[in-house]
């Protein structure tokens, strides 16, 4: 069976269009224009790698590149320590009604809009009505408004509170991974005597490196994307305490209108991208078994 | 001596699920307990059931903000994007499976570089583009920008799904005189329709979840999306939390009920596309 030249052509030329369209011309633009000056309604002209120059003497550059490796560092860490220590877990009774059920529960946050998410979390910690303010009034019968997105002191933690424990999808990865393992494995480990704690750190977690490799790169690089949640509920704020990378190049496209500095974050954006998954990658050490 | 050990690790077992399942779940349903109540019922009693099943939250997001407009162009949007992006991939998925020629490799890896982009970084030079093709503020717009991002995850879910099926089933029609494309159509794609209904659900939750690009490549009300609509909210709805509320279960109950509905699928797409990927 040979597929005429003609066919392959064919089916391939509407996902190409699609992909030239959307990505390949937005690089092409992307980089060009981050070597330009390019305010709105305003002449394009070449300026070098001043756009970039510029960006690394601002301080809301700064922040918010700064904020962003520290999420990227958090979430490919913590976050990824949570979804493994699930899937463990629950894989210990895979079956039953209570895994399904704590798995099926766990993905909620990770399945909804994360706008409806961010506001969510809005509600839960407004200083007034918020859940969690309530809590603490009940406990500890006080008048108690901490305003948990607007103190400096706490709204770093409060943002990342949003997406830092929701590890469901690198449960899911490694969950998946785990059910593939040959269980003469586990039985012979079992007959030597080993418990679960031993046979999952010294069979089950070396056995699920490229799964849990594969959860770190999609955490690491879902930090890269995160405006909704922010402009949903800090706005970046108070100062830069929350400022990330999406939301300085949003700011600086749509409320400032400069095009070629906004940019030049995201080449940078890019930049910060391909060297996580580089590193982790590296961590990993993916490429040596492929 | 063996029971206590037993507990040492059950325990912290247990409150390590317990917290993660309450953090999960709580929220969720503690606005939609409040969604049912009066405002001033939210501002002094957190913790008690709504005095009666107060719609009148829903109603007033459906009066005061065109919502009905924007859950219109949600499903629009995202049930269009999903099958151009569903069509369009499908066809390159089964060449890519199947056809054997030079530039497969290339072709698979340019595909795969959408993976290394994140979108955030695409703002400009999309919002740039759909301006200057004039879809600025049009649903077609975000349609194509949306089938585009799902490219990869299609890509290698579809075609993962083409590799594995049997070459017989094709070789005999062809022996049969079927021409390609009706092979494709009466054959391919009736076999092909788990992987379509695995990477069609993944990227049908991607367009309606999205809120970057629906916020930038609109303005008003004509093509907007619900995320954007929440945005609005907030600012809209500075005090009349209940509506808040309200808006926030509406947007979310449709991605509940999809996943609940198809969570095998998810999770096949989830792993599958991301494991072998």
């Amino acid at each position: 069976m040979k597929i005429k030249k003609k066919w392959v052509v064919a089916f391939l030329v509407p996902s190409t269009l699609l992909f030239l369209f959307v990505y390949a011309l937005s690089l092409v633009v992307l980089l060009v224009t981050s070597f330009t000056q390019w305010n709105i309604g305003q002449e394009i002209k070449f300026i070098g790698i001043q756009n970039y120059v510029e960006l690394f003497t601002s301080t809301v550059f700064k922040a918010a590149a700064l904020n962003t490796v520290k999420w990227v560092l958090l979430q490919s860490s913590v976050h990824v320590l949570i979804g493994v220590m699930f899937a463990l877990v629950v894989s210990r009774r895979a079956k039953s009604w209570h895994a399904r059920f704590a798995r099926t529960v766990f993905m909620i946050p990770n399945i909804i809009s994360s706008a409806a998410w961010g506001m969510v979390f809005l509600c839960i910690l407004n200083p007034k009505f918020g859940l969690l303010n309530s809590i603490v009034r009940l406990l500890s019968q006080e008048e108690y408004s901490q305003n948990w997105f607007m103190d400096p002191k706490t709204a770093f933690l409060s943002v990342t509170m949003i997406w830092l424990p929701f590890a469901a999808t690198v449960a899911l990865i490694v969950s998946a991974e785990m059910t593939a393992v040959d269980s003469t494995v586990y039985e012979a480990a079992s007959i030597d005597g080993a418990t679960y704690f031993q046979t999952s750190v010294y069979i089950t977690l070396p056995l699920m490196k490229n799964a849990i490799a594969t959860g770190t790169i999609l955490s690491a690089t879902s930090m890269l994307q995160k405006l909704d949640i922010i402009l949903m509920t800090t706005n970046g704020g108070p100062g830069t305490t929350t400022i990330n990378m999406p939301l300085l190049i949003y700011e600086t496209s749509m409320r400032e209108n400069n095009y070629s500095l906004a940019s030049a974050q995201g080449i940078i954006l890019i930049m910060m991208g391909l060297v996580s998954i580089g590193i982790i990658n590296r961590i990993y050490r993916m490429n040596k078994e492929d | 001596m063996k029971r206590i050990r037993n507990y040492i690790v059950k325990v912290p077992t247990f409150i390590f699920v317990g917290v993660i399942i309450v953090m999960s779940v709580v929220p969720i349903l503690w606005v939609l307990v409040s969604s049912f109540k009066l405002n001033p019922e939210i501002l002094s009693s957190t913790f008690d059931f709504p005095t009666g099943l107060h719609i009148q939250n829903y109603v007033n997001a459906f009066r005061v903000s065109p919502i009905a407009k924007y859950y219109m162009n949600s499903f629009f949007v995202s049930i269009t994007a999903t099958v151009l992006n569903l069509v369009v991939m499908g066809m390159a998925g089964y060449v890519i499976a199947r056809a054997s020629f030079k530039l497969k490799r290339f072709f698979r890896a340019m595909f795969s570089l959408a993976l290394l982009v994140p979108g955030a970084a695409l703002l400009i030079p999309l919002y740039t583009t759909i301006k200057a093709v004039g879809l600025y503020d049009t649903r077609l717009g975000l349609i194509l920008v949306y089938a585009g991002f799902g490219i990869p995850t299609t890509l290698f879910i579809v075609s993962g799904y083409f590799m594995a099926i049997p070459r017989e089933l094709e070789e005999s029609a062809y022996i049969d005189g079927s021409g390609f494309l009706n092979t494709f159509i009466k054959i391919i794609v009736p076999l092909g329709k788990p992987a379509f209904a695995t990477a069609g659900v993944l990227q049908f939750l991607t367009c309606w979840n999205e809120f970057q690009f629906a916020m930038t490549l609109t303005t008003g009300h004509e093509s907007r999306t619900l995320p954007v609509a929440l945005y609005y909210f907030k600012s809209a709805f500075a005090s009349d939390y209940g509506a808040m509320f309200a808006a926030t279960v509406m947007i979310s109950l449709p991605s509940i009920i999809i996943y609940i509905l198809m969570q095998k699928q998810i999770v096949t797409g989830l792993t599958g596309g991301a494991v072998k990927g």
